[in-house]
């Protein structure tokens, strides 16, 4: 028996150092939104950068940046790609002046934003109230806190499968728009849902 | 009355240690999930199953059958296959207080990684660990394998 596995074994490896095949390595993808970012990998001393969508890089210190076939991310990476979660979604609900009221067509996106909710497994949310600058800053904090409370009960954990809504005041410290100190701004007067 | 007391002061107790660590916090959930996968801490593994949270110092494991995906808070996306380990080392996600952090280890298998809103607003506060170095992300996906 061990005279047969030997030369395999052999024979494989040295396969191995001639392709120069990386055992362990890394794949820059394109992300969804079709833009491609990089990756930089810094081993003992050596820097590799990866910039092209489709390419990898050996985890080692040898700096080679090679073209990765589809197969192979199939193959390597079929199972990790599958378990990908839902991606997450933002929603932007507009307000009123100065209250908790909905614009009519913020008012109308709510039953899509259930529909959302309800395709997330386990989905955890996020919900984030903000005003714009019309009054103090104190009173604004807590109108955007109500406002989020308030958008946050159209999630029932009891009628669906949510594991968490966070509940966020930014009051009028984080402008979509930028304006200048008692502007108001309709764009600013909004509250934003996250669902994970 | 001192029945009562008693009680009161062990459900105290109970509260502190919980109150002074700061790895207390929910930092994702587990998404996607199939087969035999388990979530580690300092009290070792516990079997993981859809909507279990994440917490900072949790290793993720699966089995030879085993996959999971998790979500952060910051939207980063990270999903694993079979016969891996991977580790959530520092999180921080507070933009508010410009705090950001994600630094993580995989220790062997495969990892899926999309970036979220930490890479987005402070890209060199991302880092993956790997056992023969560092990788460091700029606004991107990418997959790794390690093979021991």
């Amino acid at each position: 028996m061990t005279t047969i596995t030997l030369p395999k074994t052999l024979t494989f490896a040295v396969a191995l150092a001639l392709t120069g095949c990386a055992k362990s390595y890394l794949v820059l993808l394109e992300d969804h939104d079709g833009s491609t970012g990089k990756v930089i990998f810094s081993g003992a001393g050596s820097e590799t950068v990866v910039e092209q969508a489709g390419y990898g890089a050996a985890l080692d210190n040898s700096k080679t940046v090679f073209k990765v076939e589809q197969e192979k991310i199939n193959k390597d990476f079929g199972r990790a790609l599958a378990s990908e979660p839902v991606l997450p979604e933002i929603f932007l609900l507009y307000f009123e002046t100065g209250g908790t009221k909905l614009t009519a067509e913020s008012a109308a996106l709510i039953p899509k934003i259930i529909e959302t909710a309800g395709k997330h497994p386990a989905a955890d949310i996020s919900v984030i109230g903000h005003t714009d600058t019309v009054g103090d800053a104190g009173k604004n904090e807590k109108l955007a806190n109500e406002r989020a409370v308030q958008v946050s009960k159209l999630f029932d954990a009891s009628k669906m499968d949510v594991k968490e809504v966070a509940v966020t005041s930014h009051g009028e410290k984080n402008l979509l728009i930028k304006t200048g100190d008692e502007t108001s701004e309709p764009r600013n007067r909004r509250v934003e849902v996250t669902i994970r | 009355m001192k029945h009562l007391f008693a009680c009161w002061s062990l459900g105290l107790a109970l509260c502190i240690p919980g109150a002074v660590s700061a790895d207390d916090a929910v930092i994702g959930y587990i998404k996607t999930i199939t087969d035999q996968t388990t979530i580690g801490d300092s009290n070792g593994p516990i079997k993981a199953s859809l909507g279990s949270p994440i917490h900072v110092g949790n290793v993720i494991k699966t089995d030879e059958n085993g996959a999971a995906g998790v979500t952060l808070k910051d939207n980063t996306i990270l999903s694993i296959g079979p016969n891996t380990e991977f580790k959530i080392e520092a999180y921080q996600f507070e933009p508010q207080q410009d705090k950001l952090q994600l630094n993580a280890s995989l220790l062997k298998g495969t990892l899926h990684y999309i970036s979220g809103v930490i890479a987005k607003l402070k890209p060199e506060a991302v880092t993956v660990k790997t056992p023969t170095g560092v990788i460091a992300v700029r606004g991107t996906r990418f997959l790794v394998k390690i093979e021991e």
